[in-house]
């Protein structure tokens, strides 16, 4: 059975307009503590975006990751580098993510192409405001 | 005021005025809608067709898992 959650507000007083697909995560560095997060379900990024602070908060050091990553869009300008995760989306998981951890902070935990669509099948029920994850059947 | 007591104005506004009133509703009900504003820019992040990024992870991540 896949998971199932609820679309959620992204800001308040503004209705359904806000309403964003936001899956709740259990993100886990190499032997770090467990972080909550919850990641923006971007089918058009093509890879998934780490924001700083996040992955600080995970224990990582930036000057210890050295695979660089060229981003595209408004990231473009911000140095990333490449950050492998475990993950838990629900009863799921783990699940290793890689992530381009950005220097950026104001930009959301986004879930892209590579690799969490590898990973998960996602099944979008905008009209309804739910949407559905369950591991990928590859 | 209510719109009973609006409406005889509005209809003894010379025809451009009126597009103007209709433009103006317009926009205020656009902009309670969804907050947007014009003039005001709105970053998007999403890494739109970032395949030498996508290369890149793909590649550290099979390093990586290999390793583990």
């Amino acid at each position: 059975m896949p998971a199932r959650f609820p679309y959620l507000p992204l800001a308040s007083g503004r209705g359904d307009a806000s309403l964003m697909p936001l899956v709740p995560l259990e993100l886990k560095f190499k032997n770090s503590q467990i972080v909550q997060a919850h990641g923006l379900l971007d089918s058009g990024a093509t890879v998934s975006v780490l924001p700083y602070g996040l992955g600080v908060r995970l224990g990582a050091v930036w000057e210890a990751q050295t695979t660089r990553v060229t981003l595209a869009g408004n990231l473009a300008a911000q140095e990333a580098r490449a950050l492998l995760v475990q993950a838990r989306v629900g009863d799921v998981g783990p699940v290793s993510l890689v992530f381009a951890w950005t220097r950026a902070e104001n930009v959301p935990l986004l879930l892209g192409q590579v690799n969490f669509f590898e990973e998960f099948d996602v099944c979008f029920h905008r009209s309804r405001r739910q949407f559905e994850v369950e591991p990928a059947r590859k | 005021m209510k719109l009973a007591e609006l409406l005889p104005a509005l209809h003894e506004l010379p025809r451009v005025d009126k597009f103007r009133a209709v433009q103006f509703l317009t926009a205020e009900l656009a902009q309670a809608e969804d907050e947007l504003s014009s003039g005001t820019q709105y970053p998007v992040w999403s890494p739109y067709g970032a395949h030498d990024a996508a290369a890149t992870l793909t590649q550290y991540l099979l390093e990586q898992t290999q390793n583990q």
